[in-house]
């Protein structure tokens, strides 16, 4: 049941072997799968890079035997041998890079830069790519602070748009698993211009890419400070919400999240619940209908059901159910807070269409008991939040409605209309001295 | 046409001819009568120089003018079949030198009806390719610049010769006479002098006894025998049959071909035969490309059909092609070059390759062009249509064959389209008529071959180059339409070219809707941006988006998407002229006459019965989809009923249907809806649904019961919606209880509905929770004030309407968003949209001269109001189809305007109700 909802399946494929270690490990935490299955799919994982030796203990921990299988120790000994050579030819642009005398004379002139290594210090075009495919080593090999080092010398040097371009992936990578959260979202903005950017390959590519950038963030995003503001900017972009419809609907899941967590309503979260509606047919994610309950169907009760449910979801998803051990506590900080907004949500809706409340049935809608529920909603009244009063007599709320002023619309509905004749008199007058030329 | 020359110019003859080569425009296949006829040509040329060089001294000079002058026009006549404007341009400046030469020898003023018939001629072509733009871009650059230069010089110079021209163009027969005459003499010698051969001369003498009926008058019976006695005769000792005999037996019947005088059965006659003393597969191969082509010409007529019977021999010559190719894959077939006259020499044993002339995907294109005809020809509720419909599979299996075959070749454009023609002799079925047609595929074909095979052991010798039947004469068919639909499909996207793939990707939507999967197909929809551009294709593919749309429409209402139901048929029935934009009839206008040039035009495109979408059953989904949205909308406006319209065309039949004083029983689709709608308005909602049920289209729903349900709940729901509309204001408190029994609804629904109306604000009312009440607010506006909004209402308009005035003066674009703010002030689409607007507006005002018109583009269509009579009067209304695409442009203009090309565009159900 829990793993119905479990993203897990169709977020890897977007991501990098790297970046999916961080989703196993959580998953292997939640004990979602048997652990079995997951040291399998670990060293399934390990097989393509080149980090053997934990392969191997993946493989002593998964079997409980010491003996290790004879292509892994091949392996290892293929590994060792190709990292001398990489490490040998990318050794000279090293050695000058490590030097910090020899740094400072680089200027901000690409063209000067190459020019003056390969006059001064014999570095051609060969050695900058050797550099490039040792970075990729290191990374393969575990080793991201090296790789990001690296490869943020490559991309200075390079003059291949394409290889640039991967070295800019691989660096977003190395930070994300080195949780630099603010390098990574630096690394991020500068991807996301470069594939934003007119002359990016095919479109398909474009979607492809965008997709992949999206992956990728939320790993940022949801641990950087200020990210959940920043996943409704970078997701909720025509663009990018185009890209999520077409290819990975399961997406809308954390935008839908970062919708309800954000204090601040946003203009376009009305546009955002028509996505929903949109997309109902194509996947189902229980904060999604959640959000169709209170806003499509205006189904309370369906709402505060799915709210169970998205508890669930929220603590088993490896983005949103990050852990934070307060002494012998681990809270869920998201957890509680979408459920707080969330009731917020039910609330705010409910008490737009009614004049009067029973204060049990409230409480039995937000999940609360009466008390709390009570103090919750003073607590709105008095940060004026809610225009409402409470009858404790017959333990009632009752509304205050609040229909704008006859006059104030007559005012509005003629207030443009000064400022538009004053253009077109304008625009006139501009106008005019053009005609009689003619 | 390259024969009129020598055509003995009977007006009737012409026209024949002229629509005969107007057919093969169409469908591509001129490439084969331009080689015929440029065969034709040199053989002819290089007989009548011998003939010349003999009689020379004979002829006068002014016959010798003339002689240059009609051969330069048929060199012109070539150039125009392969579009070569280079050669055309020197020609044309040739006509021109030699046209002063043969005025001084005829010492008239008047320049020679030959030349003015070259000039008409030349012009026609002319805007032709002007016409067509897209050959235009293919063309090679110089080429193009010839052409531009040809457009300049003949303008200029057809000036000199206006009248002549006008005089030409309307009675072309008189210039055909004229031309006769001066021929005449000309004509008989070089008769004769063409055909050396004495039999065939002998033949075209008794040609002309017989006179102009060539094919049906009983004269050609009889020299098909004498014909096939000859042939015997000449073929009567199999040992002393050479490939040059063959060979120069196959040149003369080609040379035949065309020509005034060759009965069309009797030609494919002769070649059949030879195909069977061929010496060589090469050589089989040629001849029977020629049968093929032939048999193509048996059908004279554009309107009428190919023989059925020549139509399947047809095909098992196709067959037959395919088994040589298969069996020496050194064979290639192209239709690019000229292939060497000897090629076909080589044998069976020859390693290396064998070009041949010959196009494989005109001929299967035309084949079922022909199918498509016949289909359309008989009447649909006889025996011979359903025979006739038992040929698919024939067809379906020689398209499968020629795909294979080019796959492999490599040429995967032309599979595609071959795909293409799999692929719409398929979609349209639903899934049990393709396991009907499975089935028959299955058991039929069987017999139908070996019937064949023994009309082919009955028939003559054996043949020389006995072709195993290697490629399969059985389709295969996988279990499902889908899976089919799937394979080809993926084929095409890769591989076709725009127009396969738009036309691919429209029947892969219409399939998919057919099977209910409304999301696919809606989403395959926006995101190919078809209906974007769809005006810009040619009819046949907009009839097919038409098409495709209305089963989307059925498809979303099968679903219970009403809006979206509504959304794509009402642009169809916008126009009531819903038979001619699917083609399924054709539709008399009583306002304009169309002429018969038009109407023959309409009648081609038109899709045989066994396509049809029932119009009844659509026009039923339509009504009740318009009734469903509009009668809640009329309640809800009742003060100005015209501000918001959905459905423009439900509120016409609504008026007229209410103007009577009567009203009788229903009879037909609208008078049941009418009566439904009565009754919906007075929240009846037993009683609509009675009527609607009524109706016997819903019978040909699958899945009936299951719509009808869905029906009865919108029904309901529309009905409360009406009903709180209509009434809200008597009430001051309505209990939820109440409101559930009346329109039988669970209080669940009841709450969800009412609850939307008063998010919406359709509805100034709230619950009082601990009662279950819904308490109604009272917010009618005073006298006075209900006067000031109209009064700043006018103002706005005012405002708007100077704006407007501003723009159509100085052409400023981008205020269209303006007027939609008064139109539906609360929409949210329509302000978001508005919003956009205004900040074009300002952007649009300071430059307006520049970007007004591509800015503006997409605030036009959202107004719409104001752009459509402009669209119909500007001659926009011979074809209309093209504005079927508006109803979804309505929705795109907020995001579709902005995203990139690589995502959807539109959302269906954008904006009409919040």
């Amino acid at each position: 049941m829990a793993s119905k909802y479990d993203l897990t399946p169709r977020i890897a494929p977007n991501l990098d072997r790297h970046l999916v270690f961080p989703l196993l490990e959580f998953l292997q935490e939640r004990g979602l799968y048997p652990e079995e299955d997951i040291l399998k799919a670990k060293i399934e994982l390990l097989n393509h890079t080149n980090m053997v030796d934990y392969a191997m203990d993946i493989h002593k921990s998964l079997y409980h035997s010491d003996d290790v299988p004879q292509d892994m120790i091949d392996r290892r000994a293929e590994v060792v041998g190709r990292l001398k050579a990489l490490e040998d030819g990318a050794a000279p642009l090293i050695g000058f890079l490590q030097n910090p005398n020899a740094v400072q004379e680089l200027r901000a002139d690409k063209q000067y830069n190459l020019q003056m290594l390969n006059d001064r210090y014999q570095i051609g075009p060969e050695q900058i790519d050797a550099l490039y495919d040792y970075a990729k080593f290191q990374f393969e090999c575990g080793n991201y602070s090296g790789a990001a080092d690296y490869l943020y010398q490559y991309r200075a040097l390079c003059t291949n748009s394409d290889k640039s371009l991967s070295a800019l992936w691989g660096k977003l990578a190395a930070e994300v698993l080195m949780q630099n959260w603010d390098i990574a979202l630096e690394e991020l903005n500068r991807l996301k211009e470069i594939i934003d950017s007119k002359n990016f390959s095919s479109p398909l590519n474009q979607v492809q890419s965008r997709i992949w950038l999206m992956h990728w963030s939320l790993f940022i995003f949801f641990n950087h400070d200020n990210g959940r503001t920043q996943i409704i900017d970078l997701f909720n972009q025509d663009k990018y919400l185009n890209a999520i419809q077409t290819n990975a609907p399961h997406l809308l899941r954390y935008l839908a999240t970062a919708f309800i967590v954000n204090k601040r309503r946003r203009p376009q979260f009305k546009e955002f619940i028509k996505v929903i509606q949109q997309e109902q047919y194509s996947h189902e994610d229980p904060i999604t209908e959640f959000l169709a309950c209170i806003y499509v169907n205006y189904d309370f009760d369906g709402a505060q059901k799915k709210m169970k449910e998205c508890e669930e979801v929220i603590l088993n998803d490896p983005f949103l159910g990050k852990r934070i051990e307060e002494g012998n506590f681990t809270t869920v900080p998201l957890r509680d807070e979408f459920l707080e907004n969330a009731r917020l949500f039910i609330f705010e809706t409910y008490c737009c269409i009614h004049q009067r409340i029973d204060m049990g049935v409230l409480a039995d809608k937000l999940n609360l008991n009466y008390e709390e529920a009570e103090r919750w909603i003073v607590n709105l009244i008095r940060t004026s939040k809610l225009e409402a009063k409470i009858d404790s007599k017959l333990g009632t709320i009752i509304m205050e409605p609040s229909y704008t002023n006859v006059y104030e619309q007559l005012i509005d509905h003629t207030k443009a209309l000064s400022t538009r004749t004053y253009k077109i008199v304008h625009q006139l007058l501009e106008n005019a001295p053009g005609q009689t030329a003619r | 046409m390259a024969s009129r020359f020598w055509t003995q110019g009977d007006s009737d003859t012409e026209e024949e001819e002229s629509d005969y080569d107007e057919q093969e425009d169409n469908v591509a296949v001129e490439t084969t009568t331009a080689t015929a006829a440029s065969r034709y040509y040199s053989g002819n040329a290089s007989d009548s120089d011998d003939s010349d060089g003999q009689k020379r001294v004979v002829r006068r000079v002014k016959d010798k003018r003339f002689d240059e002058l009609s051969a330069t026009v048929d060199q012109m006549k070539n150039a125009m079949k392969i579009n070569d404007w280079v050669s055309l341009q020197e020609s044309f400046e040739k006509i021109n030198k030699q046209l002063g030469k043969v005025m001084r020898v005829t010492e008239s003023d008047k320049p020679p009806n030959l030349y003015i018939k070259a000039l008409v001629m030349l012009e026609d072509f002319l805007n032709q390719a002007l016409a067509n733009k897209e050959a235009k871009k293919k063309m090679s650059s110089s080429n193009a610049k010839a052409l531009n230069s040809m457009k300049q010089k003949l303008k200029k110079n057809n000036k000199l010769y206006e009248d002549m021209i006008n005089q030409c163009r309307e009675k072309p027969e008189l210039f055909e006479e004229k031309v006769e005459e001066q021929e005449s003499e000309d004509d008989v010698e070089s008769d004769t002098s063409e055909y050396p051969d004495n039999l065939e001369s002998e033949e075209s003498d008794d040609e002309e006894e017989t006179g102009n009926d060539a094919e049906t008058g009983s004269g050609w019976e009889k020299m098909l025998s004498k014909k096939d006695k000859m042939m015997d005769k000449q073929f009567k000792d199999p040992s002393q049959i050479t490939w040059d005999t063959v060979n120069k037996k196959f040149k003369e019947i080609v040379a035949a071909r065309g020509k005034k005088g060759t009965g069309k059965m009797e030609l494919v006659e002769q070649l059949t035969f030879l195909t069977r003393v061929a010496k060589t597969p090469a050589q089989k191969l040629e001849i029977l490309f020629s049968v093929v082509s032939a048999q193509f010409d048996v059908n004279p007529s554009l309107s009428g059909h190919m023989p059925i019977n020549v139509w399947k021999q047809c095909v098992q010559n196709m067959l037959a092609i395919l088994d040589i190719l298969t069996q020496y894959s050194n064979i290639v077939v192209d239709d690019m070059v000229e292939p060497d006259e000897n090629e076909t020499q080589k044998g069976a044993d020859f390693s290396g390759t064998i070009r041949i002339w010959g196009n494989l995907v005109a001929f299967l294109e035309k084949v079922d062009v022909e199918y498509f005809k016949s289909l359309q020809v008989i009447d649909p509720h006889t025996r011979e249509y359903v025979e006739r419909l038992k040929d698919e599979p024939l067809f379906l299996v020689l398209a499968q064959n020629v795909q294979e075959y080019l796959e492999k070749v490599g040429d995967t454009k032309g599979a595609s389209k071959v795909a293409l023609k799999r692929v719409e002799l398929v979609y349209y079925k639903p899934q049990e008529v393709y396991d009907a047609m499975k089935k028959l595929a299955e058991l039929d074909s069987g017999d139908a071959e070996s019937g064949e095979e023994k009309v082919q052991e009955i028939r003559g010798p054996t043949a020389f180059v006995a072709t195993p039947e290697l490629v399969p004469r059985k389709p295969t068919f996988p279990e499902n339409s889908r899976a089919l639909i799937d394979i080809l499909v993926s084929l095409i996207y890769k591989y076709g070219d725009e127009r396969t793939k738009a036309r691919a990707m429209l029947c892969d939507i219409y399939h998919h809707a057919i099977f209910d999967e409304f999301s696919t197909s809606r989403d395959l929809l926006l995101m190919s941006h078809l209906q974007d551009n769809v005006q810009h294709m040619d009819i046949s593919t907009q009839i097919l988006f038409n098409r495709a749309m209305s089963q989307l429409g059925l498809c979303a209402f099968r679903a219970g998407l009403v809006l979206e139901a509504h959304s794509c048929l009402s642009e169809l029935y916008s126009a009531g002229r819903v038979k001619e934009l699917l083609a399924q009839g054709v539709s008399q206008s009583r306002y304009h006459e169309k002429t018969p040039e038009q109407e023959r035009l309409e009648r081609r495109r038109q899709m045989p019965y066994h396509m049809h979408i029932n119009l009844e059953f659509l026009e039923a989904v339509h009504l009740a989809c318009a009734m469903l949205l509009e009668v809640p909308n009329m309640a809800a406006n009742v003060h100005d009923a015209k501000r918001k319209v959905i459905s423009k065309n439900f509120r016409r039949l609504l008026e007229m249907s209410e103007r009577q004083t009567f009203t009788g029983p229903p009879e037909n689709v609208r008078d049941h809806v009418m009566a439904a709608t009565r009754a919906l308005r007075h929240g009846d909602f037993d009683k609509a649904f009675t009527v609607i049920k009524s109706l016997d289209v819903w019978r040909l729903l699958r899945n009936k019961d299951s719509v009808l349900e869905m029906l009865k709940a919108k029904i309901k729901e529309e009905a409360l919606r009406t009903y709180l509309f209509t009434y809200s204001s008597a009430y001051d408190s309505l209990s939820l209880d109440h409101l559930s029994k009346m329109f039988d609804l669970s209080d669940a629904e009841t709450r969800s509905i009412v609850s939307k109306m008063m998010i919406n604000e359709e509805l100034h009312a709230s619950w009082d929770q601990p009662t279950g009440c819904i308490v109604f607010h009272d917010v009618e506006h005073t006298r006075l004030q209900a006067l000031a909004f109209h009064l700043t209402e006018k103002v706005t308009v005012l405002a708007e309407t100077n704006e407007r005035a501003m723009e159509a003066r100085f052409g400023g674009g981008g205020m269209e968003g303006l007027p939609l703010r008064r139109k539906d002030g609360q929409d949210y689409a329509g302000a978001a949209a508005s919003g956009g607007g205004g900040g074009r507006w300002q952007e649009f005002s300071f430059n307006q001269n520049r970007q007004g018109s591509s800015g503006g583009r997409g605030g036009y269509t959202i107004s719409g109001r104001a752009s459509a009579p402009g669209l119909a009067s500007s001659g926009f209304s011979r074809d209309r189809q093209a504005r079927l695409g508006r109803a979804y442009h309505t929705g795109s203009g907020a995001r579709g305007g902005q995203s990139d090309g690589s995502a959807r565009m539109v959302n269906l159900n954008r904006g009409v109700r919040t």
